[in-house]
């Protein structure tokens, strides 16, 4: 009997601190989603895959600048959100979409700097890099820092020079 | 009280109505920290649960108990005032006059609570008119307000409060789950506190002088 109510009080302490442990991070990480709850926490014990056959496919349609079916591939590759370099992509396809030779969709480029910002607050570090031969920017820093400029209004963007500029 | 009661089930309930009390449901899920007041209101709660005897504290903690049998009723202590704060979190309006005027008007019931009520069925009572009371107003009397078109409920409201600029009582629009989550985390609070272990009224045993 004494044995029974102390494996009782040991069980509901620890059921208790776990649970609370859950609603701390929820406040914390503020999911949105069901898929969002549990890759979060298949995350936090280095448990997250992402479906790589969505991501390869992914991947193909980026190259082929198709990138609204290209984003919702890496959509269903990561619908937790949790996979830095999957993220870096869909950033990567917000800013070819957004990028325009006169001028840039700023919606866009604001949905690529969401993105690109998670990716480097998931990477290990805050560092990431991609080594994609098909892409101009390699780091998650610099795809951030470009479309952060694109996003700002600068007496440089006035000059008619602009036109022949590159997209990266 | 059962040792299942004070180490799972009262800690379970306490926390799921910490975790409901935060949650906001909208186009999309959001987790809202109790403001600071929350915590002052708790604090009261806690005192008219003690002094109301609806919660006994060294029946949870005390020198006769043993380490882990204090630690689980420290566990429930907690739990409750996490509780409690959240409860007032989730009837409180957001912001604006009426997140002033639901403080004021909650400080003052339990204020009025802690000086009158000294027997458990009648704080158990108080405390469901209070949270009951915040419910109805912050859910379906704000709620009718802030709701977009033209409603009987809100011609009326309107034509009472006639003179104070309905902008400054609108709140965010209510998604239709919303009253419905707040009512079943009230009712399992009050269920909580009902589970609570209790303190009977001292008796004193008088020796007869026949």
């Amino acid at each position: 009997m004494w044995m029974q109510d102390r494996s009782v009080r040991v069980l509901g302490l620890v059921l208790a601190l776990c649970y609370a442990a859950f609603i701390v991070w929820l406040y914390v990480s503020q999911p949105q989603t069901l898929a969002e709850v549990t890759g979060g926490l298949t995350a936090s014990v280095g448990a997250y895959r992402i479906n790589q056959q969505a991501f390869d496919d992914g991947l193909g349609l980026f190259r082929r600048e198709q990138h609204d079916a290209a984003r919702a591939a890496f959509e269903r590759a990561d619908p937790a959100g949790q996979d830095a370099r999957t993220q870096f992509y869909i950033a990567y396809s917000y800013y070819r979409s957004g990028w325009g030779r006169v001028y840039q969709d700023n919606e866009m480029f604001k949905k690529g700097l969401e993105h690109a910002e998670k990716a480097i607050a998931l990477a290990s570090g805050g560092r990431l890099v991609v080594d994609d031969p098909g892409l101009a920017m390699h780091n998650a820093d610099e795809l951030r820092a470009e479309l952060a400029e694109g996003l700002r209004v600068e007496p440089s963007d006035f000059n008619p020079m602009r036109v022949f500029r590159q997209r990266k | 009280m059962k040792a299942t009661t004070e180490a799972v089930y009262l800690p379970v309930l306490f926390l799921t109505v910490t975790l409901l009390g935060g949650l906001r449901v909208a186009d999309r899920l959001t987790f809202v920290p109790p403001p600071l007041f929350s915590l002052v209101l708790g604090v009261m709660v806690f005192g008219v649960l003690v002094r109301g005897r609806v919660l006994a504290a060294d029946s949870l903690m005390s020198a006769s108990r043993t380490s882990l049998e204090n630690l689980s009723g420290f566990i429930v202590i907690l739990s409750t005032f996490f509780a409690a704060t959240q409860v007032f979190n989730l009837v409180t309006p957001e912001s604006g006059l009426p997140f002033l005027l639901f403080n004021v008007f909650l400080f003052v019931l339990l204020v009025n609570t802690l000086a009158g009520a000294h027997d458990r069925v009648s704080v158990l009572r108080s405390m469901g008119v209070i949270v009951g009371a915040a419910f109805i107003l912050k859910f379906i009397v704000l709620g009718a307000i802030s709701e977009p078109g033209d409603t009987m409920l809100k011609r009326v409201l309107f034509a009472l409060l006639e003179g104070v600029t309905l902008g400054t009582l609108t709140q965010p629009r209510l998604h239709p789950v919303a009253g419905y989550l707040a009512f079943a985390t009230l009712v399992l609070f009050l269920v909580g506190l009902a589970m609570l272990p209790s303190r009977s009224s001292s008796v004193a045993l008088v020796k007869s002088q026949e």
